[in-house]
């Protein structure tokens, strides 16, 4: 009987996942044919004419987790070293939890803070670079960074804990300091490690949509030239989330190819994202 | 138990060492002494603290978190705690060799100057000839010259241990401590390793913490025998190897012979 | 030389950390002054008033409850299902390989996909409009992964001695499944549970397009057509106005409280979660 009904219930939970994945596929099918790649290459969003290129979009969402890679990626790495190879056992377990609870805030109130205190920072401290207001893809990077890097910093733990400790000991009995062991030893062979939790964490960032969603400006079709110049951060911007998350997707629903322009954000969402989990989690070297 | 030596050069020597483990004390009343050109045998039952004891004479003991250290270690004559002193050029200088062979991920000609490039700048020239000289001083090079760039990962696991041998003495340490340093090993790399370390002592003195009898006996110069007393580990018979092994007295140590017979 | 660098790096790594322990305790210290102002009793049993300038938030925590006892009743069955399926059910290595490799990746999936799947297939195709049953559903699918590892990793956990007594004595499968392997993760569907909670509380995207709205409602009656308040609704929609005088502190307020929530939840499922830590540390 257990088994029969175990059979059932994981049955239910794959197909409704798989069912998931198919109408997003079906869904979107009218946009990939009446597009079909300048869906993905075309830099215009006007839903009214029917003009659907989602460019922008997929480098707001770029930019934005960019920038938040930058801003946690080594920050995090160099707490995760120090609570790895200078803390005992203890006082690593023990610190662990702030940043824990940390990692527990939730989305929308990421947004609050982003609006009490980067919007006007970054409007004052950027002030030479003339941005419209507070709300920018770089407002948007930086919330992003807080946002994923306890998850970092958990991450990265766990892959500089995963070199043995007989290495670093031979190391030391060698006569290596602990920089030169941590440099020399540690880190090399935490990188795949940490490799996989950089793509993690690019699964976590792309994925994030209110907290982006209240900072970013909310502005289509703002493709800067040259796209990889620092000054176009401080325009505002949309992601795939943000424009998901907005209110054309109640407008869309009327418009059959409106509609599956929407759709087919979600089926880019969706493969960026589950190939940055999938590859990450396939980098891991889990625990037993 | 001290025992003078005279007319030798002492070369590593403790006095009253005691190494506690969060308020328990794991070794007690720990003198020795080993000389220049001779091999120190450490002896005694599992549990007993040997390689514990082995830590405190390179300061490795420092890594493990509560691990306290009181007493003298000399090196040379001077303390090694003393606060000038840096201990990681105290580690070169004191090299260790551990029960598993520790090669490092990368290709044996690196594994062989790990250690030793962080001492000072070396031309590639004189990294060649490190290379070589230290791999023909373990017996290696013959194996191995033509492979340097490979994984040492792929040597076996007796040729490991003789890199990791070879990795040691590149940084020239004035005394060597081997901590179980065959028990890993086949009977032939056993006895290879054993020959290297009866040609080298002469160069590197060397302290010795075995479970092997035989090897104890045969090519130890002078033997410590650290057993349990009390709960505590203590040296309970020292002295010159045929001697102690001749005519053993301390009951923990005859205990320890009886039930080691099949050795 | 070699000295120097090696006091630099534990600076910096030192300071790293620092930034980011400052980081975490100074947001939430940032949440806690700007919202302690608005809690009182009032706050947690009146319903909001004049567009959240004045009021309580009792209607949302009511919403809120719901949805995530809906989304536990229905995420759990499925978690621990798919739990036993890769513990006891599936045979060939591959099978569980490649289930515990969906199961990660369809953990770090987007909620917005979620609620996006929601609003189609519940609202718009099954016709139930905005309603609490969409949005708990919506909630359960987003929290399936998560419990789901935390229930496996707990069953993993089990010492293998037990399964084999259990099996030497001539139990089935099914009767060590509910014997052993149920039976002593419990406490792992627990915290897995809370731990998906937790998140599932503060969730905006899945729940926007199917299961809340603003104002207006109390508890549902039915299902079709019976959306519901909820907390983080709450704050999304208050955030995009412009800041007048008395919904400010409310705002806070309410999302202190949210954070609350959140961090009991979280503090709950901590016990079991630093127990599978250390088992796992080596």
């Amino acid at each position: 009987m257990t088994r029969v009904l175990s059979w059932l219930l994981s049955a239910l939970a794959i197909g409704a996942f798989g069912f998931l994945l198919c109408v997003f596929l079906f869904q979107s099918g009218p946009v990939w044919q009446s597009e079909g790649t300048r869906y993905i290459t075309g830099v215009s969003w006007f839903y009214r004419q029917h003009v659907f290129g989602a460019l922008s979009l997929i480098y707001g969402s770029l930019a934005v987790t960019a920038v938040a890679l930058l801003l946690a990626g080594p920050l995090g790495l160099g707490a995760a070293v120090f609570l790895s190879e200078y803390l005992p056992q203890n006082a690593r377990l023990a610190l662990k939890i702030p940043l824990e609870l940390l990692a527990g805030i939730p989305s929308v109130v990421f947004g609050l803070l982003g609006i009490a205190l980067l919007r006007d920072w970054v409007y004052r401290t950027f002030a030479k670079f003339d941005p419209l207001s507070g709300d920018t893809l770089l407002t948007a990077g930086i919330l992003l960074a807080v946002m994923i890097l306890p998850t970092m910093v958990s991450l990265f733990d766990d892959a500089l804990r995963s070199v043995s400790g007989a290495q670093r000991r031979a190391a030391r009995a060698l006569g290596l300091t602990r920089a030169e062991t941590i440099w020399n030893i540690v880190l090399p062979q935490a990188s795949r490690g940490i490799a996989s939790a950089f793509l993690l964490s690019v699964g976590r960032a792309l994925g994030e949509t209110v907290a982006v969603f209240l900072v970013i400006g909310r502005q289509d079709n703002n493709l800067p030239h040259p796209w990889y110049s620092p000054a176009p951060l401080l325009e505002a911007g949309q992601t795939l989330t943000t424009k998901l998350g907005g209110a054309e997707t109640n407008i869309a629903f009327g418009d059959p190819l409106h509609w599956a322009a929407i759709m087919g954000l979600g089926v880019l969402l969706l493969v960026l994202t589950a190939g940055a989990t999938c590859l990450g989690t396939l980098g891991r070297r889990r625990h037993a | 138990m001290f025992e003078n030596i005279p007319c030798k050069n002492i070369v590593l020597e403790t006095l009253n060492l005691e190494v506690q483990v969060r308020e328990r004390t794991i070794l007690q009343n720990i003198s020795l002494q080993v000389a220049s050109g001779e091999i120190l045998g450490i002896i005694g039952p599992s549990g007993a603290g040997k390689s514990t004891l082995l830590r405190c004479f390179n300061r490795l003991s420092e890594l493990t978190p509560g691990l306290r250290v009181r007493g003298e270690v000399r090196l040379m004559g001077s303390s090694i705690y003393a606060p000038e002193l840096d201990v990681n050029v105290l580690r070169a200088r004191v090299g260790m060799l551990f029960q598993e062979p520790v090669v490092f991920p990368v290709d044996i000609r690196e594994n062989v100057l790990f250690g030793a490039r962080r001492l000072r700048k070396l031309s590639k020239g004189e990294q060649d000839e490190l290379v070589e000289s230290k791999l023909r001083e373990v017996a290696l090079w013959e194996e191995v010259r033509d492979r340097l760039k490979q994984p040492a990962a792929k040597l076996s696991v007796g040729q490991q241990q003789r890199l990791c041998l070879a990795r040691t003495l590149a940084v020239r340490p004035e005394v060597l401590l081997m901590d179980e340093p065959t028990s890993a090993l086949d009977p032939r790399s056993t006895s290879a390793i054993e020959e290297l370390l009866l040609e080298m002592k002469s160069r590197h003195s060397i302290v010795l913490v075995t479970h092997n009898l035989r090897q104890a006996r045969q090519i130890s110069d002078r033997v410590a025998v650290v057993c349990l007393r009390n709960g505590v580990g203590q040296i309970v018979e020292q002295g010159d190897s045929a001697a102690v092994f001749n005519a053993p007295s301390a009951p923990e140590f005859r205990d320890y012979l009886g039930q080691a017979s099949g050795m | 030389m070699r000295r120097g660098l090696d006091i630099v790096m534990g600076c910096v790594a030192g300071g790293c950390l620092l930034a980011c322990l400052t980081i975490s305790t100074g947001l939430v210290w940032s949440i806690a002054r700007r919202g302690w102002g608005a809690l009182s009793f009032s706050f947690f049993t009146e319903q909001i008033a004049l567009v959240g300038a004045s009021g309580g938030i009792f209607w949302n925590l009511v919403g809120t409850t719901v949805l995530l006892s809906t989304a536990f009743l229905a995420c759990a069955p499925l978690a621990v299902s798919l739990a036993l399926m890769e513990r006891v059910w599936l045979r060939s290595e591959s099978m569980k390989k490649a289930l515990r490799l969906g199961l990660y990746t369809a953990n770090g999936l987007p909620s917005i996909v979620f609620g996006l799947f929601g609003f189609l297939v519940f609202v718009q195709w099954c016709g139930w409009g905005k309603s609490w049953l969409a949005g708990g559903l919506v909630l359960a699918m987003s929290m399936l992964p998560t419990v789901t590892l935390v229930v496996l990793e707990r069953m993993a956990a089990i010492p293998q001695r037990y399964i084999a007594a259990a099996t030497g004595l001539g139990l089935s499968q099914s009767q060590v499944a509910w014997a052993v392997l149920l039976k002593q993760s419990w406490g792992g569907l627990i915290s897995g549970s809370l731990l998906g909670l937790a998140r599932a509380a503060g969730e905006t995207a899945p729940i926007m397009f199917t299961a809340t709205i603003f104002a207006g409602v109390t508890f549902p009656k039915g299902v079709v057509e019976n959306p519901v308040l909820t907390l983080p609704y709450h704050i999304f929609i208050l955030a995009q106005d412009s800041f007048a005088a008395g919904v400010e502190t409310k705002m806070w307020g309410t999302a202190l409280v949210l954070l609350g929530l959140v961090f009991s939840m979280s503090v709950a499922a901590l016990p079991s979660r630093l127990y599978l830590h250390e088992e796992s540390d080596v």
